[in-house]
Formats: structure tokens, sequence, C-alpha cells
């Protein structure tokens, strides 16, 4: 193994590491807020990347513009999903029930995908999808670095929003203790609605950085439902600090893997990570005291 | 998973048990009456392999149209009873199961895909009943041990780059590639085809630089090209079915790798392809067992026929599917019988002696089914497939090296 082949791995799995952190961000919202295990969100990543594509395809503009339609729609789908379905689940059981109800809403959006849009396997064609710069080196896909900063300034956003708004405060007072933040006023069933809005909202940037570097077709999204769930639990259920250096984590060690032991080995690093953390420290890695426990 | 595992298994043991029963009291619900044919065949419609599923459909369905506009089978109108398999191997042999005992189908056609054909070849097999497949190519369907299976199209998965591997050692040692990176798909197709050129060009002194195997569900191919544009290596053969060619073919021109040749399997002869790679598609190698351009008798008649019923050319999956249905009515109307029983052995007797005229060309098969022609290799060129082998087929001159991607 040569090291500049040890170099380029380092990069692309940092890449992927971002990518992972943006599309993993709203899973952990979820769960974090409202304990609800959101198996459809992997289905609005590829809807959202579906939608970018179709907006491509139709306007030939670059397909980031359609983050203006798609951020504010699936913002507002959120809200009302939270709303009008999963609020209306028994609370005793809002965990489980919560799988049942989000893998229909998978099958549903999947099903529809491929009623608008036939299986035909689609791929965004940009004058710069091929295209990369050197790095001491090392080459970057502009695509993959356009996805990266994507993802990094979407989850700065997030960080800020969490961290300095009023909202945020409230919304991580949610997560920590509901009863307690209810105590001091917070409504909890509207912020438990905007987070479920935001979460969505993340899903619609990470289908849109997805589309520019992937070929996306109706039944993909299973592909992706059981490796961010384990950088969720990895990175401690509701943190999106946490999260976003799990994904980092196993990102760049899938990609290192890869080079010795090959794409099959690397593949199961997300499920040897999520069994250890299950065992060893079940609220996860880097989610802090407070952090769900599974 | 098992949450929502227990749910499907009841239902699916409910409904295998009405089928027993169904089976058990009534002869009367199925079965080719005398004036029809009826042939049952599973596909998968739905699930991963839906696409192709769809095509191997619209395949024999077009022929079925011509066969019954030229008056049937044997003066018989010929029938087709669709199940749709969700392209699961448990379900398939469920489907040919209650095709044969339930419907009581004169004949079966073989479903779609490796995964999907043996689990239903042995059902078949059970049944004593031909089974004529149109896409079960890699090695492991022949090597089974069925008596009665067929497969419908020029060769197995192995042979697939005979043409090209042939050309490739036919080359001066100075101008010869030296070095050979490999990327398969854990499939026993992609496998085959890739493995097929590897083993050949290895045995000829070629250095096999990197071989690498994938699962079906990988999406980031970053890595895998990575340690191919990094080996350097002169050729790159890719065992791929589709979406695994395309982000694996972007990465390579993402590091700019610059490989001599570059051969992938299926993907290439897909309509979709140049569209999701644009114009940098220059050079890129695929083989194909079928084009619309071929001049044998039936396949110019197929084309037009196809073309009217479906509004655009038939691919390779649809003319498969075709030919099964030529290979079968052969035997029929050579054996003159089309029913369960005793007749279905004539069937299998008279394939293994005769070569049958197809729209992918004569065919004729060895003890274990496998057809004993080789495929086209396809180059792109001025973003079209051209024929380049064998010389005496081809449309275009080979580039080799192939122009930069």
């Amino acid at each position: 193994m040569s090291g500049s082949l040890l170099f380029q791995s380092l990069v692309l799995g940092v890449l992927l590491g971002g990518l992972y952190a943006l599309l993993a961000a709203g899973l952990t919202l979820y769960f974090g807020v409202m304990r609800v295990v959101m198996i459809a969100h992997s289905a609005f990543l590829i809807l959202a990347a579906y939608l970018a594509w179709y907006f491509n395809d139709q306007t030939g503009w670059d397909p980031l513009l359609s983050l203006f339609v798609t951020v504010p729609l699936f913002f507002a789908a959120g809200v009302g999903m939270q709303r009008l379905l999963i609020a209306r689940l028994r609370p005793a059981t809002l965990t489980m029930m919560s799988v049942l109800l989000t893998f229909a809403v998978a099958l549903l959006i999947e099903g529809m995908i491929g009623l608008i849009w036939s299986g035909t396997q689609r791929r965004i064609q940009l004058p710069y999808s091929g295209s990369n710069v050197e790095f001491f080196g090392a080459s970057i896909a502009v695509v993959k670095l356009v996805a990266f900063v994507l993802a990094g300034a979407s989850l700065g956003l997030l960080y800020l929003l969490l961290t300095k708004s009023r909202f945020g405060r409230a919304l991580r007072a949610t997560i920590q203790h509901k009863e307690a933040a209810q105590l001091v006023g917070i409504k909890t069933d509207r912020v438990a609605g905007l987070g479920f809005g935001l979460g969505l909202a993340t899903a619609a940037v990470g289908g849109t950085a997805l589309a520019l570097d992937a070929t996306i077709y109706p039944s993909l999204h299973w592909h992706w439902v059981g490796p961010l769930m384990a950088i969720i639990v990895v990175g401690g259920l509701g943190s999106v600090p946490g999260t976003a250096i799990a994904a980092m984590v196993l990102g760049i060690g899938q990609s290192l893997l890869q080079v010795e032991f090959g794409t099959t080995w690397a593949q199961t690093l997300f499920y040897i990570a999520l069994f250890v953390t299950l065992m060893v420290r079940p609220q996860g890695f880097f989610g802090g005291r407070l952090a769900q426990r599974f | 998973m098992s949450l929502w595992k227990r749910p499907t298994l009841g239902l699916t043991a409910t409904l295998s048990a009405s089928v027993l029963v169904l089976t058990g009291c009534s002869g009367t619900s199925g079965g080719g009456s005398d004036d029809t044919v009826l042939i049952g065949v599973s596909l998968p419609l739905t699930g991963d392999f839906s696409e192709p599923g769809k095509g191997v459909q619209r395949g024999y369905e077009s022929w079925v149209e011509a066969v019954n506009a030229d008056g049937g089978l044997l003066g018989r109108e010929v029938e087709l009873k669709i199940l749709d398999d969700q392209s699961s191997a448990d379900r398939v042999v469920q489907d040919y199961e209650a095709l044969i005992a339930h419907y009581e189908v004169d004949l079966v056609f073989g479903p779609f895909s490796t995964r999907l054909v043996v689990p239903s070849a042995r059902v078949a097999e059970e049944y004593g009943m031909l089974f004529v497949e149109p896409a079960g190519a890699a090695d492991q369907v022949f090597a089974q041990g069925f008596e009665n299976l067929f497969y419908a199209a020029p060769a197995i998965a192995d042979d697939h780059y005979d043409h090209l591997a042939e050309h490739i050692l036919s080359l001066p040692p100075a101008e010869r590639p030296r070095t050979v990176a490999v990327a398969a798909m854990d499939d026993p197709f992609a496998q085959g085809t890739a493995y097929g050129l590897r083993d050949r060009l290895a045995e000829a002194g070629l250095d096999i630089v990197v071989d690498e195997v994938y699962p079906p569900n990988t999406t980031d191919f970053g890595g895998i090209a990575a340690k191919i544009a990094d080996s350097g290596a002169d050729v790159v053969i890719g065992g791929t079915q589709y979406q695994d060619a395309v982000n694996l073919i972007v990465a390579l021109q993402q590091l700019g790798y610059q490989p001599q040749l570059a051969a992938f399997s299926t993907a290439p002869t897909n309509p979709e392809f140049s569209e999701a790679i644009g114009d940098r598609t220059e050079g890129i190698l695929a083989p194909t067992g079928y084009t619309t351009r071929a001049a044998w008798p039936s396949n110019v008649e197929f084309v037009e026929h196809y073309t009217e019923m479906f509004g655009g050319p038939p691919a390779e999956d649809e003319a498969n599917a075709y030919t099964t249905g030529q290979v079968v009515a052969a035997a029929v109307e050579a054996v003159g019988c089309a029913e369960q029983g005793e007749c279905q052995q004539r069937l299998v007797d008279w394939l293994r002696e005769n070569e049958v005229d197809t729209v992918v060309g004569p065919l004729s098969w060895d003890d274990r089914g496998r057809p004993q022609s080789a495929h086209l290799i396809q180059q792109y060129v001025g973003n079209e497939m051209s024929i380049v082998l064998p010389r005496d087929a081809a449309e275009a001159e080979l580039m080799h090296p192939k122009p930069a991607w």
C-alpha cells in the first residue's frame, strides 16, 4: 500500500464522513426530541434527490437551486407529519409504533417515486461531474467538495440555531427533560413539531448533496437506513455534534479499511461499531451524559 | 427486522396453504384447453430486478403477439400466465409450483437473473418440465446438473469477453497491455463476465494488480476507484450491473485515471448510460449478446414488430425473452406436442440435437444447456455504441488505446 493511496483514501473518507453527518443529522433530532425512530428519513433523502434531479432535468439550472423550494417544502411536511401522524401515537408505545408508522411512510414514498418517475436509474449530469481539484497530490472531486461544503454549512447553521436561539434552547430543553421543560413554560408539542420540520429540512439538503454524486433509484433508501441508524447510536441519540463526530470517524474508518480489506468488510464497520456501542456504552460515545440510552 | 417479518411469514403460509387446497380440489381452474397453449412465467415485476423484469415481460408479450398473428403454436392460440415474484428467490419457487401444479400450464419460460433462475429451474426439473430461460448466464446455473435447462442467448457469462481476450492476446508483446485492474459486484453473473476475461489475461501472463469485490448495495465507489487509479493499470474490467458501473466510472474520472482499455458489462448497453455519464463515454467497451442491427431474418421482423408495439427498439433483455419463445416454439413445432407429461422430455431431447434460428443468431447447446456462441464487443465511438469485435461483424475500428474520457 502506497502513501499516496493512503492519503487519497483519507481525503475520500473525510468527504464521505461529512456527507454521512449531514444525512444522519435529522435522524438524531427526531429521536432526541420525540423518541421517534424515523425509518422514512432515508426515503425523504431520496425524494429530495429526485426533486433535485427533476429540477435540473426540467430547467437545466444547477440542482443546488432546488434547495430554495425543497427546504421550505420539507420543513412544512415535517411539521405536518409530526402534528397529524406522530402526535397521535400513544406515548407509552411511541418508539415502537413510530417504527411501523414511518416504515409505512417510507414504502409510500418509494412507491410514489416509482409511480411518477419509474424505476429507471437517474443521475444528475453536470459539467463538473467528473472534474477534480488537486490537494497535496490527492484528487478531490468537485461534486464531493460541494456536498462537503453544503454539509459543513448546514450543520454549522443547525448547531448555531440549537445553541444560540431561543427556539434552540427550548428544543434542547425538550430533548433533555420534557416534563421540566413544560414546567418552565415551553410548549413542547409545538417545539416537537418544529423540531421534526427541522429534521426533514436537513433531509432536503442531504438529499440534494447526495444527488450530486450518486445514481438514484426508488429503492435506494433501504441501503441507507442501517448505516445512518448506526451513526446516530454511536454518536449518542439526540446529539447533533455527537452524530457529526461519529459520522466522520466511521466515514474515515470505512474508507481506510477498504484499502486493506475490501468493500465488503469495510461496510460491516457500521454494524460492528453499533454492537460495540450497545455493549459498552449504550448512551453513545459522543452524546454527553444526558443522551438517551437505547 | 423480526418485527415486520412475522406477519409476512404468516401471510405467505396462508397463501401457500390456500394454493395447496385449491390444487387439491380443482382440476378445472387452469390448464390450456384444447384450443390454447398456456405458458407460465414468473417475473420480478417489482423489487430489485423490476426494470429488467419488465423488459423480459415485454419481450415475451411481443413474441406471443407475433406467434398468434402467425396462427399460434400447432394451430392453438398462445396465452401467457405471468406471476410477480417480487425479485425474491422464495417467491419464485412458489410461483413455479403454482404455475405447474395449480394453473396446469402446458409450458414454462424462465424468469430473470441467475439468482432466480437456479431455484426455479429446480422446480421445473422436479416436474420434468422443459426450462428455457432468458437470463441465467452465470456458470453456476450450468453447474447444478440440470437436465432440462437451456439458456436462450449466444453465450454464458464467462465467455462474454472471448473476442476481446482474443484480440488482446493477438497483439505483439510490445503493444500488449501489461497490468489489469478488476472490480466486480458480488453477483454470479457480473463476476462471471469479469472473471472470464481476467482469467484468460492472467493465464497469458498479464499482471492482475487490483482484484476487488463489492456487495450489490455499494453506493460509494471512491475507495475502489482510488485503488484502481493508484495501481495505474493499463486495462480496467468492471463486472457490473448498472448503477455500480456508472458510479465507478464517474469515480475513476474524478481521480483523473486514464486506462488504455475500459470494459464494463451490462451498463454501457443501457440507453440511460450515456445520459448519466454525459459525453465522457468515449472508448468504453461492453459485450452484448444482441443488437437491433443484426441481419438474422427473424430479427428484422422482431425489431419492426416490437417497435410498433412498444414505441421503441428492443434491448438485450427483450431480445433474449423473444429468443426463449422462438426456441420453445421450434421444439414444439418439430415434436408436435405442447403439454405436461412425457411430451416435455421429447422437447428436451429435440433441443439437445438441433440448432434453432433466433433473433440472436443460430443457437445450439451442450449437454448442460450452455449455448455455444460468443458475444459481440461494442465500443462507444462518438457517444454511440458500435460493434468493434469480431472483425467480420465490426461496424467500426476498435480504438486501442482508447481516447481519454
